[in-house]
Protein backbone atom coordinates (compact mmCIF):
# COMPACT_ATOMS: atom_id res chain seq x y z
CA UNK A 1 0.00 0.00 0.00
CA UNK A 2 1.37 3.59 -0.67
CA UNK A 3 -0.22 6.63 0.54
CA UNK A 4 -0.57 10.18 -0.55
CA UNK A 5 2.75 10.99 -0.57
CA UNK A 6 3.88 8.69 -2.95
CA UNK A 7 1.33 9.73 -5.04
CA UNK A 8 2.16 13.38 -5.38
CA UNK A 9 5.51 12.50 -5.91
CA UNK A 10 4.92 10.61 -9.12
CA UNK A 11 2.25 12.80 -10.46
CA UNK A 12 2.12 16.10 -11.17
CA UNK A 13 -1.46 17.18 -10.84
CA UNK A 14 -2.43 19.18 -7.92
CA UNK A 15 -5.39 20.22 -5.95
CA UNK A 16 -8.35 20.33 -7.01
CA UNK A 17 -7.59 18.04 -9.80
CA UNK A 18 -5.24 15.44 -7.66
CA UNK A 19 -7.93 12.35 -7.77
CA UNK A 20 -6.17 9.77 -6.55
CA UNK A 21 -5.97 9.23 -2.91
CA UNK A 22 -4.43 6.17 -2.04
CA UNK A 23 -2.38 3.15 -3.98
CA UNK A 24 -3.78 -0.44 -2.29
CA UNK A 25 -1.53 -2.94 -4.88
CA UNK A 26 0.83 -2.35 -7.51
CA UNK A 27 1.51 -4.70 -9.72
CA UNK A 28 4.66 -3.61 -11.63
CA UNK A 29 3.32 -3.07 -15.53
CA UNK A 30 0.57 -4.97 -14.93
CA UNK A 31 -2.32 -4.00 -12.98
CA UNK A 32 -2.93 -1.58 -9.80
CA UNK A 33 -5.76 -0.94 -7.33
CA UNK A 34 -6.59 2.64 -6.27
CA UNK A 35 -8.73 4.56 -3.75
CA UNK A 36 -10.47 7.78 -4.60
CA UNK A 37 -12.85 9.28 -1.35
CA UNK A 38 -15.49 11.27 -2.63
CA UNK A 39 -16.91 13.87 -0.28
CA UNK A 40 -19.61 16.15 0.17
CA UNK A 41 -16.61 19.27 -0.21
CA UNK A 42 -15.40 18.08 -3.11
CA UNK A 43 -15.16 21.54 -5.23
CA UNK A 44 -17.48 20.19 -7.35
CA UNK A 45 -20.70 20.08 -5.40
CA UNK A 46 -19.59 23.61 -3.99
CA UNK A 47 -21.75 25.87 -6.27
CA UNK A 48 -24.79 23.67 -5.62
CA UNK A 49 -28.00 25.93 -4.42
CA UNK A 50 -29.58 24.61 -1.30
CA UNK A 51 -32.61 23.13 -3.09
CA UNK A 52 -30.30 21.51 -5.99
CA UNK A 53 -32.30 18.05 -7.31
CA UNK A 54 -30.06 14.80 -5.90
CA UNK A 55 -29.23 13.79 -9.28
CA UNK A 56 -27.28 17.35 -8.58
CA UNK A 57 -24.80 15.51 -6.20
CA UNK A 58 -23.69 12.66 -9.19
CA UNK A 59 -19.68 12.68 -8.86
CA UNK A 60 -19.31 14.27 -12.34
CA UNK A 61 -18.29 11.43 -14.87
CA UNK A 62 -15.40 13.44 -16.10
CA UNK A 63 -13.73 13.80 -12.76
CA UNK A 64 -14.19 9.63 -12.57
CA UNK A 65 -12.21 9.45 -16.36
CA UNK A 66 -9.24 11.57 -14.82
CA UNK A 67 -9.21 10.05 -11.78
CA UNK A 68 -9.30 6.45 -13.27
CA UNK A 69 -6.61 8.27 -15.64
CA UNK A 70 -4.21 8.90 -12.88
CA UNK A 71 -4.15 5.36 -11.58
CA UNK A 72 -3.55 4.14 -15.06
CA UNK A 73 -0.42 6.72 -15.55
CA UNK A 74 0.92 5.61 -11.52
CA UNK A 75 0.43 2.20 -12.83
CA UNK A 76 2.66 2.99 -16.00
CA UNK A 77 4.89 5.13 -14.37
CA UNK A 78 5.48 2.09 -12.30
CA UNK A 79 5.14 4.49 -9.26
CA UNK A 80 8.52 6.19 -9.91
CA UNK A 81 8.38 10.19 -11.11
CA UNK A 82 10.02 10.86 -14.44
CA UNK A 83 12.73 13.00 -14.51
CA UNK A 84 11.51 16.21 -13.95
CA UNK A 85 13.92 17.55 -17.10
CA UNK A 86 12.97 14.82 -19.64
CA UNK A 87 10.81 17.63 -21.24
CA UNK A 88 7.66 15.18 -21.38
CA UNK A 89 4.33 15.94 -20.15
CA UNK A 90 1.73 13.44 -19.31
CA UNK A 91 -1.66 13.62 -20.99
CA UNK A 92 -4.48 11.97 -21.43
CA UNK A 93 -5.39 11.03 -25.31
CA UNK A 94 -8.76 9.61 -24.95
CA UNK A 95 -10.90 6.34 -24.09
CA UNK A 96 -12.77 4.00 -26.30
CA UNK A 97 -15.83 2.20 -24.33
CA UNK A 98 -15.72 3.91 -20.83
CA UNK A 99 -19.47 2.63 -19.74
CA UNK A 100 -21.06 4.25 -16.81
CA UNK A 101 -23.25 1.69 -15.25
CA UNK A 102 -23.87 3.29 -11.34
CA UNK A 103 -24.25 6.84 -10.44
CA UNK A 104 -21.42 7.91 -7.73
CA UNK A 105 -22.12 10.27 -4.39
CA UNK A 106 -20.48 11.93 -1.61
CA UNK A 107 -20.09 9.21 0.82
CA UNK A 108 -18.61 6.38 -2.09
CA UNK A 109 -15.13 5.42 -1.81
CA UNK A 110 -14.19 4.72 -5.69
CA UNK A 111 -11.84 1.28 -6.57
CA UNK A 112 -9.79 1.74 -9.64
CA UNK A 113 -8.76 -1.74 -11.20
CA UNK A 114 -6.57 -0.71 -14.11
CA UNK A 115 -4.47 -3.07 -16.11
CA UNK A 116 -1.67 -1.82 -18.43
CA UNK A 117 -2.22 -3.62 -21.98
CA UNK A 118 0.30 -2.04 -23.59
CA UNK A 119 3.01 0.28 -24.32
CA UNK A 120 3.90 1.45 -27.60
CA UNK A 121 6.24 4.54 -28.44
CA UNK A 122 5.38 6.45 -25.63
CA UNK A 123 1.77 6.00 -25.03
CA UNK A 124 -0.08 3.49 -22.33
CA UNK A 125 -3.15 1.41 -23.74
CA UNK A 126 -4.74 0.21 -20.08
CA UNK A 127 -8.53 -1.26 -19.05
CA UNK A 128 -10.35 -1.82 -16.05
CA UNK A 129 -12.95 -0.88 -13.78
CA UNK A 130 -14.13 1.13 -10.95
CA UNK A 131 -15.95 -0.05 -8.17
CA UNK A 132 -18.27 1.72 -5.09
CA UNK A 133 -18.41 -1.10 -2.83
CA UNK A 134 -19.81 -4.31 -4.37
CA UNK A 135 -21.13 -1.96 -7.28
CA UNK A 136 -19.24 -2.07 -10.49
CA UNK A 137 -19.89 2.05 -11.43
CA UNK A 138 -17.86 2.35 -14.69
CA UNK A 139 -15.62 -0.07 -16.99
CA UNK A 140 -13.33 0.82 -19.83
CA UNK A 141 -12.19 -0.76 -22.91
CA UNK A 142 -9.38 1.26 -23.45
CA UNK A 143 -7.93 4.28 -21.98
CA UNK A 144 -4.64 6.03 -23.76
CA UNK A 145 -2.34 8.05 -22.55
CA UNK A 146 1.00 9.30 -23.48
CA UNK A 147 4.07 11.64 -23.05
CA UNK A 148 5.16 13.91 -25.48
CA UNK A 149 6.63 16.78 -25.76
CA UNK A 150 4.51 20.31 -25.27
CA UNK A 151 6.96 23.50 -25.12
CA UNK A 152 4.02 25.88 -24.59
CA UNK A 153 3.40 24.07 -21.31
CA UNK A 154 6.74 24.30 -19.94
CA UNK A 155 7.96 28.06 -21.31
CA UNK A 156 6.58 31.25 -23.57
CA UNK A 157 4.71 30.88 -26.43
CA UNK A 158 7.19 30.19 -29.76
CA UNK A 159 5.62 32.20 -32.58
CA UNK A 160 7.39 29.19 -35.08
CA UNK A 161 5.53 26.58 -33.46
CA UNK A 162 2.15 28.88 -33.61
CA UNK A 163 2.39 29.12 -37.07
CA UNK A 164 3.31 25.76 -38.31
CA UNK A 165 -0.04 24.63 -36.53
CA UNK A 166 -0.79 22.21 -33.61
CA UNK A 167 0.98 18.78 -33.29
CA UNK A 168 0.39 15.38 -33.17
CA UNK A 169 -0.62 16.00 -29.23
CA UNK A 170 -2.14 18.78 -29.29
CA UNK A 171 -4.50 17.77 -31.91
CA UNK A 172 -5.50 14.40 -30.24
CA UNK A 173 -8.18 13.45 -28.57
CA UNK A 174 -9.96 14.66 -25.40
CA UNK A 175 -12.59 13.07 -23.83
CA UNK A 176 -14.65 9.95 -24.56
CA UNK A 177 -16.06 8.54 -27.68
CA UNK B 1 -13.32 -14.32 -49.84
CA UNK B 2 -10.30 -15.92 -49.26
CA UNK B 3 -8.83 -16.10 -45.68
CA UNK B 4 -6.31 -12.95 -46.67
CA UNK B 5 -9.03 -11.47 -48.15
CA UNK B 6 -11.68 -11.74 -44.80
CA UNK B 7 -8.33 -10.40 -42.77
CA UNK B 8 -7.99 -7.30 -44.90
CA UNK B 9 -11.96 -6.60 -44.94
CA UNK B 10 -11.82 -7.54 -40.50
CA UNK B 11 -8.68 -5.28 -40.53
CA UNK B 12 -10.64 -2.15 -42.49
CA UNK B 13 -13.06 -2.03 -39.76
CA UNK B 14 -10.45 -2.54 -36.97
CA UNK B 15 -8.45 0.67 -38.65
CA UNK B 16 -11.40 2.91 -39.54
CA UNK B 17 -12.33 2.72 -36.43
CA UNK B 18 -9.34 3.84 -34.86
CA UNK B 19 -9.51 6.60 -37.61
CA UNK B 20 -13.01 7.37 -36.75
CA UNK B 21 -15.01 6.85 -40.35
CA UNK B 22 -17.06 4.02 -42.05
CA UNK B 23 -15.34 1.44 -43.31
CA UNK B 24 -16.24 2.05 -46.48
CA UNK B 25 -14.57 4.90 -46.23
CA UNK B 26 -10.92 3.34 -46.18
CA UNK B 27 -9.36 2.41 -49.20
CA UNK B 28 -6.77 -0.19 -49.10
CA UNK B 29 -4.06 2.76 -50.23
CA UNK B 30 -5.13 6.05 -48.85
CA UNK B 31 -2.78 7.66 -46.43
CA UNK B 32 -3.68 7.89 -42.78
CA UNK B 33 -2.17 11.23 -42.29
CA UNK B 34 -3.02 13.29 -45.45
CA UNK B 35 -6.30 11.74 -46.53
CA UNK B 36 -8.42 10.80 -43.11
CA UNK B 37 -6.07 13.27 -41.39
CA UNK B 38 -4.88 11.12 -38.69
CA UNK B 39 -2.26 12.11 -36.38
CA UNK B 40 1.22 9.60 -35.11
CA UNK B 41 -0.91 8.55 -32.18
CA UNK B 42 -3.31 7.01 -34.22
CA UNK B 43 -1.07 4.15 -35.95
CA UNK B 44 -0.08 3.65 -32.43
CA UNK B 45 -2.77 2.98 -31.43
CA UNK B 46 -3.98 0.72 -34.56
CA UNK B 47 -0.94 -1.44 -33.59
CA UNK B 48 -1.84 -1.97 -29.80
CA UNK B 49 -5.36 -3.11 -30.90
CA UNK B 50 -3.94 -5.49 -33.87
CA UNK B 51 -1.59 -6.72 -30.53
CA UNK B 52 -4.54 -7.25 -28.50
CA UNK B 53 -6.98 -8.73 -31.11
CA UNK B 54 -4.83 -10.96 -33.28
CA UNK B 55 -1.70 -11.17 -30.47
CA UNK B 56 0.40 -10.04 -33.49
CA UNK B 57 3.20 -7.96 -32.31
CA UNK B 58 4.25 -5.28 -34.84
CA UNK B 59 7.72 -4.07 -33.66
CA UNK B 60 7.23 -0.13 -32.81
CA UNK B 61 10.04 0.39 -35.72
CA UNK B 62 7.42 -0.15 -38.31
CA UNK B 63 5.68 2.69 -37.15
CA UNK B 64 6.83 5.31 -39.89
CA UNK B 65 5.97 2.94 -42.94
CA UNK B 66 2.15 2.09 -41.45
CA UNK B 67 0.51 4.97 -43.43
CA UNK B 68 -2.19 3.12 -45.30
CA UNK B 69 -4.11 -0.02 -44.70
CA UNK B 70 -2.03 -2.75 -47.50
CA UNK B 71 0.82 -1.92 -45.49
CA UNK B 72 -0.80 -2.53 -42.03
CA UNK B 73 -2.21 -5.29 -43.63
CA UNK B 74 1.16 -6.80 -45.26
CA UNK B 75 3.06 -6.36 -41.43
CA UNK B 76 0.27 -8.14 -39.96
CA UNK B 77 0.71 -10.85 -42.08
CA UNK B 78 4.69 -10.61 -41.76
CA UNK B 79 4.50 -10.74 -38.15
CA UNK B 80 2.10 -13.32 -37.98
CA UNK B 81 4.09 -15.61 -40.23
CA UNK B 82 1.72 -15.38 -42.79
CA UNK B 83 4.13 -13.09 -44.97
Amino acid sequence: MREHPGIRAVLPQRYPMLLVDRILELDPRRSIRTVKAVTATEPCYAGLPEDAEPWRYHYPPALLIESFGQSAALLWLDGHAPAADDGLTLMFVGATEFVFEGGVLPGDVLIHTVRLDNVIAGTAFASGETWAGTRRVARVTTLVATRRPVPHLTGPADASAVAAGPGPAQRSREGSR
Amino acid sequence: MTTQETQLEALRELVAEVLEIDPEELTDTGDFIDDYEADSLRAIEILARIDKQYKVEIPQAELPLLRNLKAVHEALLQYSGQG
